[in-house]
């Protein structure tokens, strides 16, 4: 680690005040990329992934939710505490997100041309004029291979295909050329094939356009052709974070070890999926120790204290007691 | 966009012959529930002075002497040749009393339903933006009095207090004394004035309409801002708007053409009935105000059992509310394209 990372989280944290009491969003979260690198950020649904890179930009609205500590810093600059228009500034310019569901992401009663060329426009700060947007736009739908692209910025989003809706939301992201993108379950909504077809011209423009990325994914497949690194969450904290390889390979974290399981595997017969048993715990109440504990089989009475992330490998970092050096026991494969 | 201007022309065709069977059952119930009151309709049509002989002759002359459905032919017949009766009260055909009256009335809801709409809308979207703040709050303080205060009363109340106390309006009426009506184009006092070069006759009508136009859009202006605000925090929520403001787009334009865009479907909608509420409210409102328009006239015609004006301006209403209606769903056609693409 020597360069300076592109994106650093350090301890960041989140709440949601609600009607029953203070939730526990994201809880001490530290993340770094480095540029150029492509980080898979995976766990199951609502243990935080969205809500944390979302905020990490201000695009939480602040209430509900409160950041009750850390700092997020985009080359080197500390994003927290800016104004909204600053934050603004570095969204359209620096940080693209492209999101889970284009069918909800683009505004129905608008043209996809007006949606294209207001936030070209707005990611320039107001500085390129409307006729220069459009031969961005056209230029950028281009590069996403949406087919006729004179037609398409006529049409209204229900006129296009999902497939075709993601290529405009990508063309969107992407046409400040910026230098991290985000991008939240892009293929998720997607029927197979085209997810495939998306996943195949987001690496390409990755590779082209030299991002640095974040892939927020359910699914490890997914994050496997296109990162080089997985983050593990779970209900609102980082639990792993190693190499792709070491993930499939030596799984720490007892919970990652349950996602792999999870995953249908092309060479093994299986009756039906593994899934973990048990729920996510009460973030209304967290318990002080690790959040897993009540799902693990593997929990013993050192999991009740706050357990820290630790190196066990070369850039593989871990929170769990099993590598305590008190608690000398191998660490079960599953 | 050629296919759905002919598609738009095909909806409004069905959408008229469609208001003719409502208008047909419309006049089917106004019209039975007139003629089974109590009350001689022949006495009633020929005024309280005339001879027992009189009467006879009126009663066949105008077909009271036979049976309902072959009355009721009678009268459709007459409705299709413009004619809707004559009013015993003012002793002139309907037909004439409603082209001096309904553009009185249609002046007033007119400005009554712009006021609710230019400060309602905003009024909604700047609730939901603050949201449980200061600006929230002021505006539910006025969006609650709009439901709890009855119109009369309001309409009372404005006339003691700014008019009688503070002299800022006039009592009622639609022109002072010396005012000259201008001469007679649209029937709007205020147009018409405008159109013959005199601002200040203009202006003065206006100034006749304030109170009574605030005492019939209060009510509105509350059920506006209601819906519009529950429309935009609704859409402020959606994910367009996160990807927006993911794009760097500044808040004014996501909340004014954005959001706005889509929240002002729903209120439309609403617009549109508050319109149709309006017209019914100028009885009460007119009556109050003395402003001489068709709410009154239906007012003092009810008052007097004067039965063919009461059933001439039900039928007005019930046809202006579903043209309302109508507009209404050509607006939501023109600003959502998935409408416009499934007529
Ligand atoms: N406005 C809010 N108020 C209260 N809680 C919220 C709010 N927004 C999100 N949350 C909570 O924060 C948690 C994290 O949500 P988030 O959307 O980040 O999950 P996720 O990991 O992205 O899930 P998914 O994979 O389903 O997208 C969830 O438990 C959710 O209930
Ligand atoms: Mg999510």
């Amino acid at each position: 680690m020597t360069k300076e990372p592109l994106l650093d989280i350090r301890d960041f944290s989140l709440v949601f005040d609600t009607f029953d009491g203070t939730y526990h969003a994201i809880d001490r979260v530290n993340l770094s990329l480095q540029p150029g690198e492509a980080l898979g950020l995976v766990g199951e649904t609502g243990c935080g992934k969205s809500v944390l890179t979302r905020a990490a930009f201000g695009l939480v609205p602040t209430p509900p939710a409160r950041i009750t500590g850390g700092s997020v810093k985009l080359a080197g600059r500390e994003l927290l505490g800016l104004s909204d228009r600053e934050l603004r500034q570095v969204r359209g310019r620096q940080v693209a997100m492209i999101f889970q569901d284009p069918m909800t992401y683009l505004n129905p009663v608008f043209r996809i041309g007006t949606q294209l060329i207001d936030a070209i426009r707005a990611q320039s700060g107001g500085r390129i004029k409307r006729v220069e947007a459009k031969a961005i736009a056209l230029d950028m739908l281009e590069k996403v291979q949406l087919p006729n692209p004179e037609r398409q910025l006529a049409a209204y989003p229900h006129e296009l295909s999902g497939g075709m809706r993601q290529r405009v939301l990508i063309a969107m992201a992407l046409a400040a050329k910026p230098r991290l993108l985000i991008a939240d379950e892009p293929t998720t909504a997607l029927d197979v094939t085209i997810q495939a077809q998306i996943l195949d011209l987001m690496a390409g423009l990755v590779d082209e356009m030299g991002l640095t990325m974040i892939m927020i994914s359910h699914d490890l497949g997914v994050v496997a052709q296109v990162c080089s690194r997985v983050a593990v969450m779970y209900a609102g904290k980082v639990v792993e974070d190693a190499p792709i390889a070491q993930i499939f390979d030596a799984p720490a974290h007892p919970y990652t070890q349950g996602l792999l399981a999870a995953l249908p595997h092309p060479f093994r017969r299986q009756d039906r999926l593994a899934s973990i048993p048990g729920t996510l715990p009460d973030l209304l109440h967290p318990p002080s120790g690790c959040l897993f504990a009540a799902r693990c089989a593997q929990a013993a009475p050192a999991c009740g204290v706050p357990v820290p992330m630790r190196p066990v490998g070369e850039a593989h970092r871990v929170a769990c007691t099993l590598y305590d050096d008190e608690r000398k026991k191998e660490p079960a494969h599953v | 966009m050629q296919r759905s201007a002919g598609a738009m022309k095909r909806l409004i065709i069905k959408r008229l012959s469609l208001m003719l069977v409502m208008l047909l059952g419309l006049a089917v119930i106004t019209f039975t529930v007139t003629n089974i009151a109590p009350g001689d309709p022949a006495r009633l049509a020929a005024g309280p002075d005339a001879s027992q002989e009189m009467v006879e002759k009126i009663r066949v002359e105008r077909g009271f002497d036979r049976p309902l459905p072959a009355r009721f032919l009678f009268y459709l017949g007459q409705l299709a040749q413009g004619d809707l009766g004559n009013s015993v009260y003012t002793s002139r055909p309907v037909a004439q009393d409603v082209a001096v009256f309904l553009p009185a009335t249609l002046e007033l809801v007119l400005f009554s339903i712009l006021i609710a709409v230019v400060l309602g809308v905003p009024f909604g979207v700047l609730a939901a933006v603050y949201q449980n703040r200061l600006p929230d709050h002021a505006i539910r303080f006025l969006s609650v009095s709009g439901v709890a205060l009855p119109m009369f009363w309001l309409g009372l109340m404005l006339q003691w207090y700014l008019s009688l106390e503070l002299g800022l309006f006039p009592l009622g009426g639609r022109l002072g004394i010396f005012d000259e009506v201008p001469p007679r184009i649209t029937g709007m006092i205020t147009f018409d004035a405008l159109l013959a070069g005199d601002p200040a006759t203009a202006g003065n009508a206006l100034k006749h309409m304030v109170l009574p136009a605030i005492a019939l859009s209060f009510p509105a202006l509350a059920a506006i801002i209601r819906v519009n605000r529950a429309e935009m925090l609704e859409v402020l929520g959606r994910d367009y708007v996160v990807n927006a403001r993911a794009q760097g787009i500044g808040p004014f334009r996501i909340v004014a053409i954005y959001a706005l865009k889509n929240a002002i479907l729903p209120t439309l909608a609403m617009i549109g009935l508050r319109f149709g509420w309006m017209l019914g409210g100028t009885v009460l409102v007119e009556s109050v105000f003395d402003f001489p328009g068709i709410g009154l006239y239906a007012a003092k015609a009810a008052i007097s059992s004067d039965f063919e004006p009461i059933m001439a301006v039900t039928l007005i209403l019930g046809a202006a509310f579903m043209l309302t209606n109508l507009l209404i769903d050509l607006a939501y056609a023109l600003l959502d394209p998935r409408v416009r693409n499934q007529i």
